[in-house]
C-alpha cells in the first residue's frame, strides 16, 4: 500500500523543479510520482571486478557498479539523445568545434568537497587522457583545448568537428574525477581507488571479497530527495545456476544480461512478479561476429567470405543457440546504433548459394584447414563454435576446433594469429567511436583484439568513415553511413552474425530500473521498491 | 599359461569385466559404420527425451546432436585415451624404475627424488595445470596423464627389482658377466611383469576417469566427442534434460568396472605366481 | 636406552624435515617454469579484461607486474618472498597471496575433514563387516554386497557422482543445497550459520568420500583377510579367545597399517583443493581458487597455491610416516626402504 505523506509528496516537488529533464523521463515511465523511500536492492556481480574505478576499467563488472558512484556530464535517452547529469545543459556550435557545457550547482564529492569545473578540465584534459583505454585516443585526435569558464561552466574546442563527441558523456565513458585527491599523484596505484569517491547517489560501503559489494546511500546527493534506495548489494555468486536459485528464492532481486544462462530465463520469466526487459541496451548494442582473418587465404577471397555469410543461420542460432535472445545482424551496426540502415542485401541461409558462391571464388577451400580460435565465454559460446564447425565443414572446409583461455586469446587475436574467432564488441551509439575501430585501415594496429584485427581494408570505405566522422549534419551523416553500410555488407568486411539481446529480469515492484540508453550501468538515483 | 587362464576364467567378475571391455572396444571400432555423420552433426529436434523416438534411442542434446552417436564416439576416444597415456606412463616408469632399482646408490637417490618431486602435486590438480598451459588437444591430454601416472609405476618396478637383484639367478648372471641391460631385459623383467602388468590395468581406469574429469572441466580437446566432454555439456541444462548427464556416466561407469574387474582377475591369477616366488 | 630412542627418532624426524622442504622449494621452483611456459601472461589478460587494452597498457602491466625482468630475477625475488611467508600479491584481484588463500583455506578444509573422516570412519566399519562376515563364513551375501558396492564406487566418476546426487537430492527431492556453501543474502549467525553450512556440506563431502571410502573398505577387508590367515590369530582363536576379542586386540591393529598408509596419501591428494568438487558444488576452497587462477594466468596466486599445497602434502607425508613409525617398529627407520 503506498501512503503518500506530505514530507514525501515535498521531496518529490523538490526533485522534480531541479530536475526538468529527468522528471520527464521519469514520466514518461509512468510511475515516479509516489516513489516509495527506503528499501535494499540487491543484484549479481559477476565476475568480481578488480576495482570500482570505471576510469581505470572498462570491464563490465566494474562498469556496472562504478555508474553509482561516479557521474558523467550527460546521459542518454533509449534513442540515444543526450540528457542532463552533472551538466544541466550544454551549446554546440555550428561550426560542430566549440562545446559548452553548464554544471549543475551544489554537487558535491563524497567527502564534501564542491564539484567544480575545475574536476571536469582535470578529467578530461588530465587523468582520463592518460588512463582510460577507449577515451583518450579520441582526446589525444580532437581535443585542442579545454578550459574552465567559471566555476560552473566548461569549454571544449575541438581541432576538427567531430559529432560523436557529444555521444560520449556518460558515467563509463568519460566520468569526472575529483581532482583534489587525483592530482599530481599515481592515478593506478591512488589509495582512493580502493575508497572511490565521487558524485554519485551511492558510496562503497563494505566489500567482503568473493561475497558481495555493499554500496550505501549518499546523504548529501546533489537531487534533493534521491536517491530513494537506502542501499545496495551486489553479491559475488561465481557458478550461473546458483545465480539463478538465488533469484528465484529472492534473495537477490536484479538479474543483469549474462548473469544466469538463456535456458533459466524462459524459467524465471515465467515467475509471477518477475519483470522481464531487453532495454537498456541501446548505446552498448553488442554485436556478435565471427572473425574471418582476410590477410591470408581463403579469407582473403570475398566470395569465400560470402559463402560463409551463406552457410550460416544467423536465425537458427539465435533462436537455438542462444534460446531467442538476439536479433540477427543485418549491418556491422546495430539496430539501435544511430544511422543503422536496413535496407541491406542479405545473406539468406542457404547451402547451395554457399557452394555456388565458393565455385565462383575459384578456391578450394579444402586445401585450406581452419581453426576456430575459442575461448571460454561460456557454454552457448562453446556450441555455437561447434555449428560453424558443422556448417563450414558441409560445404568443404576442414574446421578444427582450438581452445584457449582469455589470455591466450588475446594476446592471439592481438597479434592476428588466428583463422577464425567468434568475439562480440560492444558499438558506444554513434557509429564512429565503437563500430569504426574495427573497420578502418589505419586502425590495423596489432596488440588489442579490439581493433581492425581481421585486416578489412577498403579505401572508399576509409574515405566514407573519414566523412561520416566529420560531417555535423546528421542528414547528411546518414547517406554515408548507408553507403558505407553497403559496401561493408556486400564485401562481407566481417562476418556479422547477430546482435545480442541480454535480458534483465527483476521483480515487479521494482520501479525505474532501466530507463535509459545504458540501463543498469546508470546511477539507480531514480530506482525504488515499491512495498506490495 | 594355460593354468593362468585357467585361474582367471574360474573368477566370474574378471569374465564380465572382459565380456564388457570387449564390447566397449567392439563399439568404438563400429561406431563409424553404424553412425557415418560425426556425432557433432545437428540431425533431430533438441532436447528430445530417451526412448521418445527409436531413431535416436537414448535422446538428444540442446543443439538436436544424437546422443547415442556421442556415446559411441566417446568410447573410442577414452580407449585411446587410457591406452596411450598408460603406454607411456609404463614406458618412462619401467625405466627409471629399473635403473633406479639396478644401479642403487647415488642414482637410485637422485631418481627416486624425482619421483617423489612428480608425486607431491595431487594427480589431477598436476594434470589440469599441464592441459591448461599447453592448451587442451587430444595431446597436451595424453601427455599431462602420462606425467602424472608414471610414479607408482616407477617405484613398484623398482621395488621389484630391488629384491629381484639379490636372488641367485640374477646374482649368477651377473657373476658370469652378462652385461647389465641384457640381465634387466631377459632376467629381472620378465619376473616382474606381473605386478606391472596389474598396475597397468588400473592405470587404464584411472587414466580414463582422469580424462573425462578433464573433458568435463572444459579442459578436453574440442574436436573429438568424449563422454566427459558430454556431462561438462550438459551441466547447464541439468534440470531440463537429465538424460545428457546420465548416459554418458554410466557408459564411463560401466567401461573402468569392466577394467578394474579385469585388473582383480589378473591379479589373482597372478598372485599364485607371487606367492611362490616368496614374496 | 632412552636417550638413544629418542636421538635416533630426532635424527630420523630432522633428515625427513629437511627433504621435505627441499621437495617443497623444488615443487615451486618446477611450477614457476612451467607456468611461463604457457603463452601469454597475467598483462594480457588484464588487458584484455579492461576492454581495450593496446599495446602501452599492456606494456605498463608488466613493469608493474615485474614481468619484464630476466626471469631469473623474478624467481630469486619470489623466493626471497615465501622465506617471509610473503607470497606475493594478486593483481588481478589486489589482495596479498597469502590472504586470498587463508581465506579459501577453512572451506576446503572444512570439506576435507567432512570427506575424510566419513571415508575412513564408514569405509573401515564396513571393510571390517566385510571381512568378518567372510572369515566367519555367516551371512555373506553381506561380504558380496559390500565388496559389489565398493567396486561401483570405485569405478565412478566423481564429477558424475556429484551430478547425480544434486540430481536426486536436490532437484527431485529438495531435501539439500545444491550449491554453495552457505545460502546468499541469508545473513545467518551463530548455530543458525553452523547448520546452514552444514546442510550444504552433507552432498560434497559424501561425493568426495566416496571414492576413498571404497579404497578404504576393499583396503581393510584384504589386509584382515590377510592377519586373520597368520598363524598368531589362529593360535589365539585355538585358546578359545573370542572372536571379536581377537578381532579388536590382535588384528585390527595390524591391519591397520596399510590403512594408515592410504590415509596419508589421501589426505595429500585432497589437500589438492579437490577441485572438481569444488567446481560441482561451487564450494569457495583453494581447489576452485587454483582453478581460476590457472585461467587468469594469476602467477603469483597459483604459485602461492602450490607452495601452499606441496607444503601440506608433504606434512601429511611426514605424519604419516611418524605415526607409522611408532605404530609398527618393525620398519626400519632411515637407511633404503624396500617398497614406498
Amino acid at each position: 500500500m503506498k501512503r503518500i505523506t506530505a514530507s514525501v509528496q515535498s521531496r518529490i516537488r523538490g526533485s522534480l523543479m531541479s530536475m526538468a529533464f529527468v522528471a520527464a523521463a521519469s514520466l514518461m515511465a509512468g510511475t515516479a510520482l509516489a516513489q516509495t523511500t527506503g528499501g535494499t536492492l540487491s543484484g549479481i556481480v559477476q565476475p568480481e571486478p578488480p576495482i570500482l574505478v570505471s576510469a581505470l576499467n572498462s570491464q563490465a563488472p566494474t562498469q556496472y557498479i562504478a555508474g553509482k558512484i561516479y557521474q558523467g556530464l550527460l546521459t542518454y535517452g533509449p534513442d540515444l539523445k543526450p540528457r542532463p547529469e552533472l551538466a544541466k545543459s550544454w551549446q554546440i556550435s555550428p561550426d560542430g568545434l566549440t562545446y559548452t557545457f553548464e554544471l549543475q550547482q551544489g554537487v558535491k564529492w563524497h567527502d564534501g568537497k564542491p564539484f567544480t569545473s575545475a574536476d571536469v578540465v582535470f578529467s578530461i584534459d588530465k587523468m582520463l587522457r592518460e588512463v582510460h583505454v577507449r577515451t583518450r585516443a579520441v582526446i589525444n585526435k580532437y581535443m585542442a583545448s579545454i578550459r574552465a569558464v567559471n566555476d560552473s561552466t566548461v569549454e571544449i574546442k575541438l581541432k576538427e568537428p567531430f559529432p560523436p563527441f557529444i555521444s560520449m558523456f556518460e558515467t563509463g565513458t568519460m566520468p569526472m574525477m575529483p581532482k583534489h585527491i587525483y592530482d599530481g599523484t599515481d592515478y593506478r596505484n591512488n589509495p582512493a581507488n580502493q575508497k572511490p569517491v565521487g558524485t554519485g547517489p551511492f558510496m562503497l560501503k563494505e566489500w567482503k571479497k568473493g561475497a558481495y559489494i555493499k554500496l550505501a546511500k549518499n546523504p548529501n546527493y546533489w537531487k534533493k530527495g534521491k536517491p530513494y534506495l537506502d542501499e545496495l548489494v551486489f553479491y559475488v555468486i561465481p557458478d550461473s545456476a546458483s545465480r539463478a536459485v538465488a533469484f528465484e528464492k529472492g534473495d537477490v532481486q536484479v538479474l543483469r544480461g549474462g548473469d544466469v544462462d538463456n535456458v533459466d530465463v524462459k524459467r524465471l520469466r515465467a515467475l509471477p512478479n518477475v519483470e522481464y526487459t531487453t532495454k537498456g541496451w541501446e548505446m552498448f548494442a553488442p554485436m556478435t561476429s565471427l572473425l574471418l582473418n582476410e590477410r591470408k587465404p581463403p579469407f582473403n577471397n570475398v566470395n569465400v567470405r560470402r559463402a560463409v555469410m551463406h552457410a550460416l543461420n544467423r536465425k537458427l542460432i539465435v533462436d537455438n543457440i542462444f534460446f531467442g535472445m538476439g536479433k540477427p545482424a543485418v549491418s556491422p551496426f546495430s539496430s539501435s546504433t544511430l544511422f543503422f540502415d536496413k535496407n541491406m542485401p542479405t545473406f539468406d541461409f542457404s547451402i547451395k548459394k554457399a557452394r555456388e558462391e565458393l565455385k565462383a571464388s575459384g578456391v578450394d577451400v579444402s586445401k585450406y584447414p581452419v581453426k576456430i580460435l575459442s575461448t571460454s565465454y561460456g557454454a552457448n559460446w562453446d556450441r555455437l563454435d561447434e555449428y560453424i564447425k558443422q556448417m563450414l565443414e558441409q560445404i568443404g572446409f576442414k574446421v578444427s576446433i582450438e581452445s584457449a583461455d582469455a589470455g591466450t586469446w588475446s594476446s592471439r587475436v592481438s597479434n592476428w594469429d588466428y583463422d577464425m574467432t567468434v568475439t562480440y564488441t560492444y558499438q558506444y551509439g554513434d557509429p564512429a567511436l565503437g563500430v569504426e575501430r574495427l573497420y578502418v585501415t589505419r586502425n590495423m594496429v596489432k596488440g588489442t583484439p579490439f581493433a581492425n584485427v581481421q585486416g578489412y581494408s577498403n579505401p572508399k570505405a576509409d574515405d566514407l568513415w573519414a566523412k561520416g566522422g566529420n560531417t555535423m549534419d546528421p542528414v547528411e551523416r546518414q547517406k554515408l553511413y548507408s553507403e558505407l553500410q553497403q559496401i561493408l555488407v556486400s564485401e562481407v568486411a566481417n562476418a556479422n552474425l547477430f546482435e545480442i539481446e541480454f535480458p534483465t529480469l527483476y521483480r515487479k515492484n521494482i520501479k525505474n530500473l532501466v530507463t535509459t540508453a545504458i540501463g543498469l550501468n546508470e546511477s539507480f538515483d531514480n530506482v525504488s521498491i515499491e512495498k506490495n | 599359461m594355460k593354468s593362468f587362464f585357467k585361474r582367471y576364467c574360474r573368477n566370474y567378475g574378471a569374465m564380465i569385466g572382459l565380456i564388457v571391455l570387449l564390447a566397449v572396444v567392439v563399439v568404438s571400432f563400429v561406431a563409424p559404420m553404424l553412425y557415418e555423420e560425426s556425432p557433432w552433426m545437428m540431425v533431430a529436434e533438441p532436447l528430445m527425451k530417451p526412448f521418445a523416438d527409436m531413431a535416436y534411442p537414448f535422446g538428444t542434446d540442446m543443439l538436436g546432436r544424437d546422443i547415442t552417436a556421442g556415446l559411441l564416439y566417446g568410447a573410442r576416444v577414452s580407449l585411446l585415451v587410457g591406452v596411450i597415456s598408460t603406454a607411456v606412463a609404463l614406458v618412462v616408469g619401467v625405466l627409471v624404475g629399473s635403473v633406479a632399482g639396478y644401479c642403487g646408490g647415488r642414482i637410485d637417490d637422485a631418481l627416486m627424488r624425482v619421483t617423489e618431486f612428480f608425486q607431491t602435486i595431487p594427480q589431477l590438480a598436476m594434470a589440469v595445470v599441464i592441459v591448461a598451459i599447453f592448451n587442451p588437444s587430444i595431446y597436451s591430454i595424453v601427455g599431462a596423464i602420462s606425467v602424472v601416472s608414471w610414479p607408482p609405476v616407477a617405484r613398484l618396478v623398482r621395488g621389484e627389482f630391488l629384491s629381484l637383484k639379490q636372488r641367485e639367478f640374477v646374482q649368477a648372471a651377473i657373476v658370469i658377466g652378462q652385461r647389465p641391460l641384457r640381465i634387466i631385459l631377459t632376467q629381472i623383467l620378465p619376473n616382474a611383469m606381473s605386478p606391472i602388468i596389474v598396475s597397468a590395468s588400473f592405470m587404464v581406469a584411472t587414466a580414463i576417469l582422469t580424462e573425462s574429469a578433464l573433458s568435463f572441466l572444459g579442459l578436453g580437446d574440442r574436436n573429438m566427442m568424449s563422454w566427459g566432454f558430454m556431462i561438462g555439456a550438459a551441466r547447464t541444462m541439468i534440470r531440463e534434460a537429465w538424460w545428457m548427464s546420465v548416459w554418458p556416466g554410466v557408459a564411463i561407469l560401466l567401461t573402468v568396472l569392466a577394467i578394474n574387474l579385469i585388473g582383480e582377475g589378473l591379479n589373482d591369477a597372478l598372485n599364485p605366481q607371487l606367492r611362490r616366488r616368496g614374496e | 636406552m632412552h636417550a638413544e630412542v629418542i636421538v635416533n627418532f630426532l635424527s630420523f624426524f630432522l633428515s625427513r624435515l629437511i627433504k621435505a622442504l627441499v621437495v617443497v622449494i623444488g615443487v615451486v621452483v618446477i611450477n614457476f617454469f612451467l607456468i611461463r611456459m604457457a603463452p601469454g601472461d597475467p598483462a594480457t589478460v588484464m588487458a584484455g579484461e579492461a576492454g581495450a587494452g593496446d599495446a602501452t597498457y599492456v606494456t605498463q602491466l608488466r613493469e608493474q607486474f615485474g614481468l619484464d625482468q630476466p626471469v631469473l630475477t623474478q624467481l630469486g625475488i619470489y623466493l626471497k618472498g615465501v622465506a617471509k611467508l610473503d607470497l606475493g600479491y594478486s593483481y588481478r584481484n589486489h589482495l596479498p597471496v597469502l590472504d586470498l588463500i587463508l581465506d579459501r583455506l577453512p572451506a576446503t578444509f572444512l570439506l576435507m575433514s567432512g570427506a575424510f573422516l566419513f571415508s575412513i570412519v564408514v569405509g573401515v566399519l564396513l571393510g571390517v563387516i566385510a571381512a568378518r562376515t567372510r572369515y566367519e563364513n555367516r551371512r555373506r551375501w553381506i561380504d558380496s554386497a559390500v565388496m559389489s558396492g565398493a567396486l561401483l564406487l570405485y569405478a565412478t566418476p566423481l564429477f558424475w557422482l556429484s551430478l547425480m546426487a544434486i540430481i536426486l537430492f536436490s532437484v527431485v527431492l529438495g531435501w539439500l543445497p545444491a550449491f554453495g556453501m552457505e545460502s546468499v543474502g541469508a545473513g545467518y549467525t551463530g548455530l543458525a550459520r553452523v547448520q546452514d553450512i552444514a546442510l550444504h556440506l552433507v552432498l560434497p563431502t559424501i561425493s568426495l568420500g566416496c571414492f576413498f571410502m571404497a579404497v578404504y573398505v576393499r583396503l581393510t577387508r584384504a589386509s584382515m583377510l590377510e592377519v586373520m590367515g597368520m598363524d598368531f590369530v589362529k593360535t589365539a582363536r585355538a585358546k578359545g579367545v573370542p572372536a571379536r576379542r581377537v578381532i579388536r586386540v590382535h588384528v585390527l591393529r595390524n591391519a591397520l597399517l596399510p590403512v594408515i598408509t592410504f590415509a596419508g596419501i589421501q589426505l595429500g591428494q585432497m589437500a589438492g583443493g579437490a577441485v572438481l568438487t569444488e567446481t560441482v558444488f561451487s564450494w569457495p576452497g583453494i581447489g576452485r581458487l587454483m582453478f581460476d587462477a590457472l585461467l587468469q594466468r594469476d602467477y603469483q596466486l597459483l604459485l602461492g597455491i602450490f607452495f601452499v599445497t606441496s607444503a601440506l602434502v608433504v606434512f601429511f607425508n611426514l605424519v604419516t610416516d611418524v605415526i607409522y613409525r611408532f605404530i609398527d617398529p618393525r620398519i626400519a627407520i632411515g637407511g633404503k626402504e624396500a617398497t614406498a
